[in-house]
């Protein structure tokens, strides 16, 4: 039962992309009207969390009273300067840290420790350096019960999906910095999560690197509409991919302002709007004269 | 081709060099011919032990300790080493002694080891099982220990099951410093081997030492000498080149 669904998604994800790939304007259209739809659930309810760290024997509040609804189909952004506990909150969402205070629900349930439905992309690409491309990213189906011919093709079709199909079998120290956070988010996607979320995935990465990876994300999300909360410290990245910017700030880490990125996709770097919102949330940052 | 030759060539040099050394302290004649025997006479020699099969004979014995003692330990010291690793019982129960055992050199316990066990067969092959057993485990409780929380975090996040966890993470994870614990745990083994059978013996390339000394045969004994440190040097690079063909995805190491 449960394979056959995930068959069946799965050819349904297909003609979808193939549909986007046809022609840009079809893709274009697909994004905004995804966005209409979505405004109707809310996936995630982060309801009022707190964290306190032990340091040195004192306690450290990196995160206080912090409250956010995802609906489904949205790209959130948090922007933060570091030690502000956006890492942290991803972590707990993730359900890879589980002692906290407050709530956090996916779904309707209890976050209660990690799930193959809310993947997880970190700073590092964490690629286990003695598999290959391929062995990778099918190790995120490991525990999916997919036969090995449907991970096969699962495994193909995702890793073509961020074009890395010639490297297949290239072991991570034979492909770039880009290429491996490439296949980290191959290894994340293939499980077509309903929930992905990307600790500083390019902050790794040089700058130019940083915005072809940045295009590539905004297309994976238009294509596959996953629900997606970025966290990063770049002002840009996060108005270039966010319905939502959520600003941060640190000591304790709370929630300093939520900011509307109405711009349809996909998005111009130049535009004199997206500037404008640019400048808006940088302005939370430093002065700008 | 050549090029291959010249990239060789430095490491000749060395080896060559002490060659020069030796033959001159023989011509210079500061010892007797007894004393120091000369590279032409232990190559005189070398051809006779070879000829008469006795060589052949004493490393096979020797080699037979060594693979037998050797086995043994790397094989327990390995599966030892990652179960010391992941349970804190375990961990907690053996690690202190362990690490206080590591301190000692096994040759400090040849002489306990010949009064419990005799000079037969079992005590050559224990003290080499020790020595190889102590190395490993360590490299292989370091190795496991070592393997990075972010990968544990990767596994945690995708449900991966405790097989997949041995198999394609933490084996191949520890592999590198586990090769180099085995083949330093190899020269130790071999080492040990070699003095114990010095000490006590009745075949085996010590004991071909050891008899050559009580006859004053220096010729016998640098033979001895000279083997001992061939024979370690090839199985090193075995284990190198092995090293580098077993773990394909490390970048290129040069042996």
């Amino acid at each position: 039962m449960g394979r056959t669904k995930a068959a069946l998604n799965y050819l349904d994800q297909e003609s979808i992309s193939d549909l986007d790939h046809a022609t840009a304007p079809v893709a274009q259209l697909n994004g905004v009207s995804h966005l209409a739809l979505a405004s109707t659930t809310t996936v995630l309810d982060v309801g009022g969390v707190s964290k306190t760290f032990q340091l040195n024997g004192k306690p450290l509040n990196v995160l206080s009273d912090f409250s956010l609804q995802v609906v489904k189909g949205e790209f959130i952004s948090i922007v933060g300067s570091s030690g502000c506990g956006k890492s942290t909150l991803l972590r707990l969402i993730a359900g890879l840290d589980t002692v906290y205070d407050g709530s956090i629900a996916w779904l309707s349930s209890t976050v209660v420790g990690p799930s193959l439905d809310r993947g997880l992309i970190f700073q590092e690409h964490r690629l286990f350096p003695w598999l290959t491309v391929r062995e990778n990213v099918a190790l995120a189906l490991e525990s999916s019960g997919l036969t090995p011919d449907e991970v096969k093709t699962r495994v193909t079709h995702q890793i073509e999906l961020v074009g890395l199909s010639g490297f297949a079998n290239a072991y991570p120290h034979q492909i770039s910095g880009g290429m491996s956070q490439r296949v980290a988010i191959a290894r994340a996607l293939v499980l077509k999560p309903r929930l992905l979320l990307l600790d500083e995935p390019f902050g790794a990465l040089d700058a130019l690197t940083r915005l072809k990876m940045q295009q590539e994300l905004q297309r994976l999300w238009e294509t596959e509409g996953t629900t997606s909360i970025l966290v990063t410290h770049d002002v840009e990245e996060a108005v270039f991919l966010g319905d939502r910017v959520v600003v941060m700030e640190a000591n304790p880490g709370r929630i300093k302002r939520v900011v509307e990125v109405d711009l349809p996709r996909p998005r111009h770097r130049t535009s004199a709007e997206f500037q404008r919102i640019k400048d808006d949330v940088l302005s939370d940052f430093i002065e700008i004269s | 081709m050549t090029r291959d030759w010249k990239r060789f060539l430095p490491f000749l040099i060395s080896p060559l060099l002490l060659l020069v050394v030796w033959w001159w302290a023989t011509a210079a004649g500061w010892y007797s011919d007894d004393v120091l025997v000369s590279p032409a006479a232990v190559l005189a020699t070398l051809q006779e032990l070879v000829a008469s099969g006795e060589l052949a004979l004493h490393l096979k014995t020797s080699f037979l300790r060594l693979l037998i003692g050797f086995g043994t330990g790397a094989v327990t010291g390995v599966l030892f080493g990652i179960w010391m690793a992941i349970s804190p019982r375990v961990e907690a129960f053996v690690l202190p002694t362990f690490q206080g055992l590591r301190q000692v050199p096994t040759i400090a316990l040849i002489p306990i080891l010949i009064l419990l066990l005799g000079v037969d067969e079992s005590f050559k092959v224990i003290i080499v099982v020790k020595a190889a057993f102590l190395t490993v485990a360590l490299a292989a409780y370091d190795a496991t220990k070592g393997v990075s929380r972010n990968y544990f975090e990767v596994a945690r996040i995708y449900h991966l099951p405790k097989t997949t966890l041995y198999r394609k993470l933490i084996i191949p994870a520890i592999t590198p410093p586990v090769f180099t614990g085995l083949r330093i745990a190899f020269s130790r083994s071999w080492t040990i081997l070699v003095a114990a059978e010095l000490l006590a013996a009745d075949s085996g390339i010590g004991q071909m030492m050891q008899l050559g000394r009580e006859m004053f045969r220096l010729d016998i004994v640098m033979v001895g000498v000279v083997i001992t440190g061939l024979v370690g040097f090839s199985i090193d690079k075995i284990f190198k080149w092995a090293e580098i063909r077993l773990i394909p995805w490390q970048p290129a190491v040069k042996a």
